[in-house]
């Protein structure tokens, strides 16, 4: 009996071990497969990453070239630029990624010789700071007025936003100049700001996250005694914290960007933001273009990498259109 | 629930806030509206002196009560020179003629009042022998400084200050010159610097100076500025008499760009006049304080010599002027300060435009002198930045602030016809017995628009290309194939003096650009043989960066030599048709732009064309205005020696123009006898001529030309954009990159959607 | 197959953290005035973003209404829809109508399943996830007159495209002059925009509830019955968004090729705000007004269809 008993042991053992050999086995297989799986896909990420980062990388890269060397390079596409002279200009079109030889004769010229373009990256900033704190602001106050005590007029009106939101600038354009024909804003910041900050897009993308917040949250706080004041300021605003971050560093890109508005808003060019000046460098000054690009870039990257967590987490709550 | 009270609290404020930003606005456009005059106003006032005509003005000054004005007559039959001070007697409304005892030879440069009261006269006083041979000898120079009595103008005291100015030229001229406080003289001999001498005749110092110094006045507390160009443009500097040196620019002191005069001030440190503003300056603070426009005095702001402000806050100005067809007149104006409710209100009338033509600004300042009821102000857009103007002054003419008359120079013509900011002005014509016959009529046709005629343009000219008759044969017109034909067939350098690829595109497109584009289909031929045919032609031509300009050869000889074959120019007179004769060597042909009409000469308005708002409520005012353009008497001021603004519109000015450039000029010779001298010389590149009084053949063929005209040149009104498209995609072609015809599909391309949107 | 499908919580720990009770409320401490004094403070809270949309959108776009059945803006007379007419047989607007939805048609679905892809690439398990997200969102950050300048050196006729091309021996392609106008600006568009739409898909699926999924696995659905019948009805409402977004944005490419071509590109890249801008870039006023308003209706028209959609999909998912 013993004996049989031992065997039988044996015997399961003998299962048991080749049974923990074929599930290894299958588990080697399987991360076989994984490892091919991820590595596929980090190559497929990693190809689509480099033609992503590509005009990054090349916009700062060519920042380092001489102007010279920029009108070799690009001398064929860019035919008005005028290089003063007769200068070296390549058959077809280079696009280096590594300067011949680093110069940082660009940035001396953009930041030292012609202080133009500083002022211009000022004006960017007093039309963009205004814009995207006011807005923000008053966006905060109106999703509060949407979210609480839902009503037909409410959500006819919000309708209206919407249609708004989504009408593309051309459309608003007529409308936005002559309103500030007729206030008199024309050629003044005012005329920039003032539609900037009452813009629809931040009350949609903020009302709709707020409308996530349950009901109870704040009908909770109202049973407690809280005034509307005190549920805005300190229920509201803390939970809408990270998503108006995210909102934040959308409007910042998308004015830091703005053209259409200065170009027809505010006929004095001394007044245009560098997003203007940039668009149009392209016949001219070719040879500082990179680095009034780097420059440029440098607010919307900063920006970016220190709320980049907000963004994800704050794009991650916006979502369906109704809210 | 405070809280609550807080949050509507917040809410009210923004609202607050938002409303009397609105408001606020609404408030500064009621203000723009209604402009009434109120409290006190500058008004013009004229004052008589009874100066003989033709004098030349040297000097003017205030002193005391009185404003001198030192003024030379040349007698042309003794042909002698008298010098006269003039004594105007403000308070009484009177003048006086005091004889100034001058020798022939010389004459007052500069005329200051000094701290003293007395005036200070500038005299230039040159002696020379001639030898037998009427050759000058031993010439000298000598320049005086004179002290007159107000009173009588006796001379106090006369001194040679010619030591105290060393130039190294052999003729000097005391450019400015004036006096400050301590009685010290200045002198600027426009050479080697200023001069500064003190009342007592000691050399104070020389301050050398390397720019030119353009004005220099004492202000009122005594200290001498000058004004000259700079780094920055015009800049205002203190004379330093401690440094002997000039002061450092005063910022925001001047103009950087206009000519500013400098008067002393009595109010605050300066009277400045630039160019049509008059303002009040103070140094010290930097105050400036605008006083009135000179345009508004009636004044033409840039025929104003002398200028001054009185103790009882009148300014007075001396304006020389003038007239249309030549004559000068001098003419003595206050601005005076008078309640607006005295004033009777004239109806406004807004002229819009870019800058004031001449020509139109003597004739407001006429109107505005005679016409009782309107008063035309002028609203110049171009003064800051031209682009910034040109933008403002469009988009004014479709909304509220549109002008009541409109300069047409700077506007696309067609375009604000359709949008119809412009008023037919026939019916105003036929009003005012305006006969349409009287005027050329194929050229006020060319301006027409569906039988309606949107503007008056008192003068116009031919645009057109030459070529020897002997090489093209008679003709006002060629198509664009026959054009190339005759090119390609003869062994030219170049088509032009200054053949390149694009004044061949200028030549064969932009000026005829309704050959390629049909606006009433929509359809574009740029990719059609003939488009092709000059992309091909142009690229055998440089372009504009490599083209060398100093060609040694000048245009006249080459165009003798058919080294070039057509030469472009704009017609304006016969004599310039005389000219073009005298350059080609033999007899030419207007063949002009070539086109499928074989309709070359192209018309272009000139000398100010104006049009009326449709939604002007003042039209009949405008109007009245307007006609004068038209007016006989205008168009007959227009008929000149050389005609070099183009032709009168009027029928009769312009045969009175032609009867004119035929009638021969004479001097007698040494025996006594009329003998046909030349009108004038006119001269171009390695050529020049004597022109003599025109043939009747020159001028019908001048009459052939206007005659065979009856298309508007396009260059001037086309949109940049088909240009910029054109030069933008044949670039590739013309660097051998891509074949023409690709190139031009794509031009067609692009140009078709500009032309259907614009349809 | 069927799974349940359960409501999303989206409790927030900040809710907890502040001491509040989240269960429903008693009614009966709930009086009428105070409701009403809550809408309107709540309507006071709207108060200065309503106003200022009020007069700076709604107001003046009733304006544009005013202008588009004049005449012109000096004499002002009536005319009804004649500018609506003369517009919409325009050879110009139709080329530019039929341009901006060909590409809204192609471009903004491209956008919707490329940046699945790409969420669904991150969503696996792979190296350096955030970094790839990063890189993946950089387009946002580089100012568009870089990108352009940069576009115009891939695209030139002798750019490196055409190098590229030649490799394989093929004919030299005029990009920006040509056809394939619109496959360059589909490439610039997709490229601006598809990180910020990964971006929003991989929150969505990040939210699809596990057990749901494990539910899925244990009763042996394949990973394509999952993906179909799980995953994107869950994100049914994010797709939605998402195209929303894409449709912005793909209005607002014009700002790219303006700066690749200026105010008249080759036809097939002229798109609807060309016609306005240039519209009103001349002073056409009633012309822009009516294309503008044209284009309006269009969008109330499919934001409507949009809405209606999401209604009816978004129903039994969302709360």
């Amino acid at each position: 009996m013993m004996d049989l008993l031992k065997k039988r042991k044996n015997l399961d053992e003998l299962t048991e071990k080749q049974f923990d050999s074929k599930i290894k086995r299958q588990k080697k297989i399987r991360n076989a497969r994984q490892m091919v799986r991820i590595c596929l896909a980090t190559t497929a990420a990693g190809c689509f990453a480099v033609l992503f980062l590509m005009p990054i990388v090349l916009t700062i890269t060519n920042s380092f070239m001489a102007a010279s060397e920029i009108s070799a390079n690009y001398g064929q596409v860019f035919a008005t630029s005028d290089t003063g002279g007769k200068m070296f200009i390549s058959k077809t079109v280079n696009l280096k990624f590594i300067p011949d030889m680093v110069s940082f004769s660009q940035y001396i010229t953009v930041l030292f010789k012609s202080p133009e373009y500083l002022f211009k990256f000022w004006n960017s900033v007093v039309l963009v700071v205004p814009i995207v704190a006011f807005q923000l602001l008053v966006a905060a106050g109106a999703s509060f007025g949407f979210t609480r005590y839902r009503g037909r007029i409410k959500e006819i009106i919000f309708f209206v936003y919407i249609i708004l939101m989504l009408m593309p600038y051309q459309v608003t354009l007529v409308p936005n100049y002559l309103v500030a024909q007729w206030l008199h804003t024309l050629d003044t910041n005012w005329a920039i700001w003032l539609p900037g900050i009452f813009s629809p897009f931040a009350v949609y993308l903020l009302t709709k996250y707020m409308r996530r917040i349950p009901v109870s949250v704040m009908e909770a706080a109202q049973i407690d005694g809280a005034g509307e004041w005190q549920i805005f300021r300190r229920i509201c605003m803390p939970l809408c914290k990270g998503c108006m971050c995210s909102i934040a560093i959308l409007l910042f890109i998308d004015y830091w960007n703005m053209v259409e508005q200065p170009l027809i808003l505010l006929s004095d060019p001394e007044k245009h933001p560098l997003s203007v000046f940039l668009s149009k460098i392209n016949s001219g000054e070719i040879g500082l273009a990179f680095a009034v690009a780097t420059i440029y870039m440098v607010p919307p990257i900063l920006v970016f990498l220190y709320g980049e967590d907000y963004l994800v987490e704050g794009i991650s709550y916006q979502g369906g259109i109704k809210g | 629930m405070k809280k609550n009270k807080r949050i509507f609290a917040a809410a009210a404020a923004l609202t607050g806030i938002l409303l009397s930003v609105l408001s606020g606005c609404g408030g500064k456009e009621d203000t723009g509206e209604t402009k009434k005059p109120e409290g006190l106003i500058y008004v013009p006032q004229y004052a008589q002196i009874d100066m003989d005509k033709d004098s030349y003005v040297y000097a003017a000054a205030a002193a005391g009560d009185n404003i001198f004005i030192c003024a030379q007559k040349w007698d042309e039959a003794a042909g002698t020179s008298s010098n006269f001070l003039y004594k105007y007697k403000i308070a009484e409304d009177s003048s006086e003629k005091l004889a100034l005892e001058m020798d022939e030879n010389s004459n007052v440069s500069n005329m200051t009042i000094g701290p003293d009261g007395d005036i200070y006269m500038v005299v230039n006083k040159n002696s020379y022998n001639t030898d037998e041979s009427g050759e000058i000898t031993d010439a000298s120079q000598t320049i005086e400084l004179w002290d007159i009595s107000p009173e009588d103008g006796s001379v106090k005291e006369a001194t040679d200050v010619t030591e105290f100015i060393e130039s190294d030229s052999d003729y000097v001229y005391v450019q400015n010159f004036c006096i400050d406080g301590q009685g010290n003289f200045y002198l600027y001999d426009g050479d080697k610097g200023l001069h500064v001498v003190s009342r007592e005749f000691q050399k104070v110092c020389d301050i050398d100076f390397e720019n030119w110094i353009n004005a220099m006045a004492a202000s009122k507390e005594g200290d001498v500025y000058i004004a000259a160009y700079g780094n920055n443009g015009m800049e205002l500097r203190k004379v330093d008499l401690a440094a002997k040196a000039m002061g450092n620019p005063i910022e925001g002191a001047v103009e950087p760009y206009g000519n500013a005069s400098f008067y002393t001030g009595i109010e605050k440190s300066f009277l400045v006049s630039v160019s049509d503003q008059v303002s009040r300056m103070d140094i010290a603070s930097g105050e400036k304080e605008d006083l009135f426009k000179w345009l508004d005095m009636d004044v033409n702001g840039d025929s104003v010599r002398y200028a001054g402000e009185l103790s009882d806050g009148r300014i007075w100005a001396l304006v020389n002027d003038y007239s249309a067809s030549g004559d000068s007149s001098n003419e003595l104006v206050f601005a005076v300060q008078k309640d607006a409710s005295e004033v009777v209100p004239k109806e406004e009338i807004v002229y819009g435009t870019m800058w004031v033509d001449y020509q139109i600004k003597r004739n407001i300042i006429d109107f505005n002198k005679k016409n009782e009821k309107y008063r035309i102000t002028v609203k110049e857009y171009g003064n800051d930045d031209f682009e910034t103007g040109l933008t403002q002054f469009h988009t004014d003419l479709t909304t509220a602030n549109c002008p009541d008359i409109i300069s047409l120079n700077n506007i696309n013509y067609d375009q604000y016809v359709s949008l119809g900011v412009l008023e037919d002005i026939y019916p105003y014509m036929e009003k005012s017995g305006l006969n349409k016959s009287d005027f050329v009529e194929n050229v006020m046709q060319a301006f027409e628009v569906d039988g309606k005629l949107y503007g008056v343009l008192p003068q116009f000219y031919i645009d057109t290309t030459m070529a020897k008759t002997s090489l093209v044969g008679e003709k006002t017109g060629w198509t664009l194939s026959e054009m190339l034909d005759f090119v390609e067939s003869m062994d030219a350098e170049n088509i032009f003096s200054y053949g390149t690829r694009s004044s061949i595109f200028y030549y064969c497109i932009y000026n005829n650009i309704d050959e390629f584009v049909n606006w009433e289909t929509g359809e574009c031929s740029f990719d059609g043989e003939d488009f092709i045919r000059v992309l091909e032609f142009a690229a055998k031509f440089q372009d504009d960066a490599d083209y060398n300009y100093n060609n040694e050869e000048g245009i006249s000889s080459r165009l003798r030599n058919d080294r070039i074959l057509l030469f472009q120019n704009t017609i304006t007179s016969v004599q310039e048709y005389q000219m073009m004769q005298g350059m080609f060597g033999e007899p030419l042909s207007f063949v002009g732009y070539p086109n499928s009409e074989r309709q070359g000469n192209l018309i272009q308005p000139s000398g100010g064309s104006l049009g009326m708002s449709a939604k002007s409520d003042k039209k009949d005012g405008a109007w009245e205005f307007m006609q004068t353009l038209l007016s006989e008497d205008y168009q007959n001021a227009l008929v000149s020696e050389h005609g070099s603004n183009g032709f009168p519109i009027r029928k009769s000015a312009l045969e009175a123009q032609f009867e004119m450039d035929m009638t021969p000029d004479y001097y007698t010779d040494e025996n006594g006898e009329q003998v046909e001298s030349p009108k004038t010389h006119w001269g171009w590149d390695d050529f020049e001529m004597e022109i003599m009084a025109a043939t009747q053949e020159e001028v019908d063929a001048i009459k052939t030309l206007i005659a065979s005209a009856s298309k508007l040149g396009t260059s001037g009104s086309m949109d940049t954009q088909l240009s910029k498209i054109i030069t933008e995609e044949s670039e590739p072609f013309f660097k051998g990159q891509k074949s023409a015809k690709d190139v031009a599909g794509v031009i067609q391309n692009r140009i078709q959607i500009y032309v259907n949107e614009n349809r | 197959m069927h799974f349940p499908i359960r409501r999303k919580k989206k409790d927030s720990p900040a809710v907890y953290a502040a001491g509040q009770d989240i269960k429903a409320p008693k009614r009966k401490s709930r009086s009428a005035q105070r409701t009403r004094r809550g809408k309107l403070i709540s309507a006071g809270y709207l108060f200065p973003s309503a106003a200022g949309v009020l007069l700076f959108f709604v107001l003046p776009f009733m304006i544009v209404i005013y202008y588009s059945v004049v005449d012109n803006p000096i004499s002002k007379q009536f005319v009804f829809l004649d500018n609506f007419v003369s517009v919409f047989q325009n050879a110009a607007f139709q080329q530019a109508a039929k341009n901006t939805l060909t590409f809204s048609f192609v471009a903004v679905p491209l956008a919707v399943v490329l940046s699945l892809f790409l969420a669904m690439l991150l969503e696996s398990k792979m190296p350096f996830k955030s970094q790839f997200r990063t890189f993946f969102l950089s387009p946002m950050m580089v100012p568009i007159a870089s990108v352009v300048l940069i576009w115009q050196v891939l695209f030139h006729y002798n750019g490196m495209m055409n190098e590229v091309l030649a490799l394989f021996h093929g004919e030299k392609i005029d990009w920006l002059n040509s056809n394939y106008a619109q496959v360059v600006i589909v490439v610039l568009f997709l490229w601006k925009n598809l990180g910020y739409n990964m971006i929003l898909f991989m929150a969505a699926l990040s939210s699809i509830p596990k057990d749901i999924l494990e539910v899925a696995v244990l009763e042996s659905a394949t990973p394509f019955q999952i993906f179909f019948h799980i995953k994107l009805r869950y994100m049914s409402s994010t797709i939605l968004f998402v195209t929303i977004m894409s449709l912005i944005n793909s209005f607002k490419v014009f700002r790219e090729i303006y700066l690749l071509k200026g105010e008249y590109p080759y036809d097939t890249m002229y798109m609807l705000q060309h016609f306005m801008n240039n519209t009103f870039g001349r002073l056409d006023y009633q012309k822009m007004s009516a294309a503008a308003i044209m284009m309006a209706i269009v969008m109330v028209i499919l934001i409507g269809a949009l809405f209606l959609t999401e209604n009816y999909f978004g129903k039994d998912v969302e709360g």
